[in-house]
């Protein structure tokens, strides 16, 4: 239903769009995430890379699948909250079409901590990416995939533990598929 | 699915052609698309809206309309050669990359009749929407301006058949007649997203308001005209008509229809939004009845001619078998149910009063007029002439729409013997547009 409901939204902004221009989506991704944006991890010292991943089913509408897709943008930021121990993490997101094809290749943004410990808030601002013609998002469906690679400092006490919350994470879909 | 788009698209063209014949009047004469929809001489409307105008004698028709008037379709033989193949073109395809509603939807509001000289440009700005979880918002830009805010009404009165006799300008006949309207009005919310820009908010109905009649039948009839006063060239001729309607069925509808937003808005499940109530009159129950009226008069007194007619007047049907049906969407069972209502109860209908009001005026080889026509469903005026030059003709008009839009019409002529070719050019604003668009008709006539 929310497909149809996302068509919807689609076909209206089609017919009532006209002439050259562009159709563009904003997507807020992470309000779609309902929880899955916070991300614990507790490690004993001297491990790693260990990565915790989080993936998201999530519906496009539906003539994304027939579109042509001028450019995406996404922006992504997190905040890494690290209690106790240290070493660092490493933060990535992912859009893959399917959910086996997720954490695979090259991220689509990724941001380092560098150094952390002990207690210490960290933000991770990772810079834009632009994707011209990305045909990931030439579907009516994707799947987005974060992913925290933590790596620990020894001695193995005490355990490194804190969270990666993810504080924002939109992409901009540009359509130029000449439907206008 | 390719069934279903072409059956659509052929009520569509129906639809189309409908609007545009009440938006403007759908015509072949490029004479009369040069004076901007005018027509100077004894037009089906005349004769239709005026009853005066049958005992006003041809001769007295002086400026030359064509015994046959021929058109040239270039709008066909463009719209042919850039769409070759129709039925598996990908713009008209809704299941295509390359499907355009918008030249869907210009195509059908504007049907390729007329060679399309100067198409009215459309907004180019880009559409933006935004979404989160419970959040949607979309920014049409400049194209907002072109989301209808007033009702979209089509429709009216109609006398397709007449058939009778007549005796001393006395005349019975057994009137077909048939009357339709359709109006679409969006919702305050929906029209508040689409137009204003306006946030979409969770467990929010968004929806269309539509009402409808349609109903048809016979009438007999008895009518009258002729000449009270003056001679074939200062006349003064009076009609009128007496019609007892008789309807075989009608239906009648009120409904609104839409969706309603989830909580939150793409975390819950969109339910469609329908109600309707409907009263009909089915085929076979009992006939409504009804009596109206028209009247006419007409005026010719050398170079000027002045005609006023008015039809159904009156004209009020009462069925007396008429059923009440109740449609609501189950959003348990996600189905339309429909609910019983009163049966065998009385409902009255009531056709429009339509009216038709003209004047014309010769001087030497210039011809001058003005038509005022109501059919229901607002009112269009045109004003034209035309001025001969030896062989040569040219003509000029403006018109109003029915949707309040001002019009203009230019074009020329050559008439060589009994042959005449004409073209036409005439501004329209009935694509997606708030830009006039030009369209050239060209036809043969013959005198």
């Amino acid at each position: 239903m929310r497909l149809k409901w996302l068509w919807a939204i689609w076909l209206a902004s089609a017919v009532t769009g006209c002439g050259q221009g562009h159709l563009v989506f904003n997507v807020d991704v992470l309000s779609f995430l309902s929880g899955a944006g916070t991300m614990p991890y507790d490690l004993p010292g001297g491990v790693g890379p260990v990565d915790s991943t989080v993936s998201r089913f999530f519906p496009l509408p539906g003539g994304f699948g027939k579109s042509t897709v001028d450019n995406v943008s996404i922006t992504g930021a997190a905040t890494l909250f690290n209690v106790t121990g240290g070493g660092n993490v490493l933060f990535d997101v992912f859009f893959a079409k399917t959910q086996g094809a997720l954490f695979t290749g090259t991220p689509y943004i990724t941001a380092s901590s560098g150094p952390v410990s002990g207690v210490d808030t960290v933000p991770l601002l990772s810079p834009t990416t632009v994707s011209p013609g990305d045909t990931v998002f030439n579907a009516d469906s994707l799947w987005v995939g974060v992913r925290a690679r933590i790596t620990t400092d020894p001695p193995v006490l005490p355990h490194m533990t804190g969270q990666l919350r993810l504080t924002e994470l939109n992409v901009r879909i540009v359509l130029n598929d000449k439907i206008f | 699915m390719r069934t279903s788009v072409i059956g659509i698209g052929l009520v569509a063209l129906t639809v189309g052609a409908a609007a545009q014949a009440a938006g403007q009047g759908l015509t072949f004469d490029a004479r009369r698309i040069g004076m901007g929809g005018l027509t100077l001489g004894r037009s089906a409307s005349l004769v239709r809206y005026n009853p005066a105008y049958r005992a006003v004698a041809d001769q007295a028709d002086r400026r030359g309309r064509p015994r046959v008037t021929i058109p040239i379709p270039l709008g066909i033989i463009q719209f042919l050669h850039d769409h070759p193949h129709l039925s598996t073109d990908p713009a008209f395809h809704p299941d295509s990359a390359r499907f355009n509603p918008i030249v869907a939807v210009n195509t059908l509001l504007n049907l390729p009749i007329y060679l399309e000289v100067k198409k009215a440009p459309t907004p180019t700005n880009d559409v933006v929407v935004d979404i989160g979880q419970n959040a949607l918002r979309a920014n049409l830009g400049l194209s907002a301006e072109l989301v209808p805010g007033d009702e979209l009404g089509l429709g009216g009165s109609s006398r397709p058949l007449d058939p009778g006799i007549g005796i001393k300008g006395v005349r019975v006949s057994m009137m077909g007649w048939l009357h339709d309207e359709v109006g679409l009005q969006l919702g305050d919310k929906l029209l508040g997203f689409l137009r204003d820009s306006q946030p979409a908010t969770s467990t929010t109905a968004y929806t269309v308001n539509g009402d409808g009649i349609l109903e048809g039948g016979v009438a007999p009839s008895i009518a009258y005209a002729g000449r009270i006063a003056g001679d074939a060239t200062t006349g003064f001729y009076v009609g009128g008509a007496v019609h007892y309607y008789l309807g075989v069925a009608y239906a009648r509808t009120s409904a609104t229809g839409g969706f309603v937003t989830g909580n939150p808005i793409f975390g819950g499940p969109v339910k469609p939004s329908l109600a309707a109530v409907t009263d009909y009159s089915k085929a076979g129950n009992s006939v409504g009845h009804g009596i109206g009226g028209d009247v006419g008069v007409a005026w010719v007194s050398g170079p000027i001619e002045l005609g006023v007619g008015v039809n159904d007047i009156g004209a009020t049907l009462t069925w007396s078998d008429t059923r009440q049906d109740t449609l609501r969407y189950d959003t348990t069972s996600n189905t339309i149910r429909t609910t019983p209502g009163p049966n065998h109860f009385t409902t009255k209908t009531k056709l429009p009063v339509s009216y038709i009001a003209n004047v014309a005026y010769v001087i030497g080889l210039t011809t001058l007029g003005a038509d005022v026509l109501n059919n229901g469903r607002g009112t269009t005026i045109h004003v034209g002439g035309e001025q001969r030059l030896g062989l040569f003709a040219l003509r000029g008009g403006v018109a109003r729409d029915q949707r309040k839009r001002i019009e203009f019409g230019w074009g020329g002529g050559v008439r060589l013997g009994p042959l005449g070719l004409d073209v036409g050019f005439w501004t329209h604003t009935n694509s997606l547009s708030n830009e006039r668009g030009v369209t050239m008709a060209t036809s043969f006539s013959i005198y």
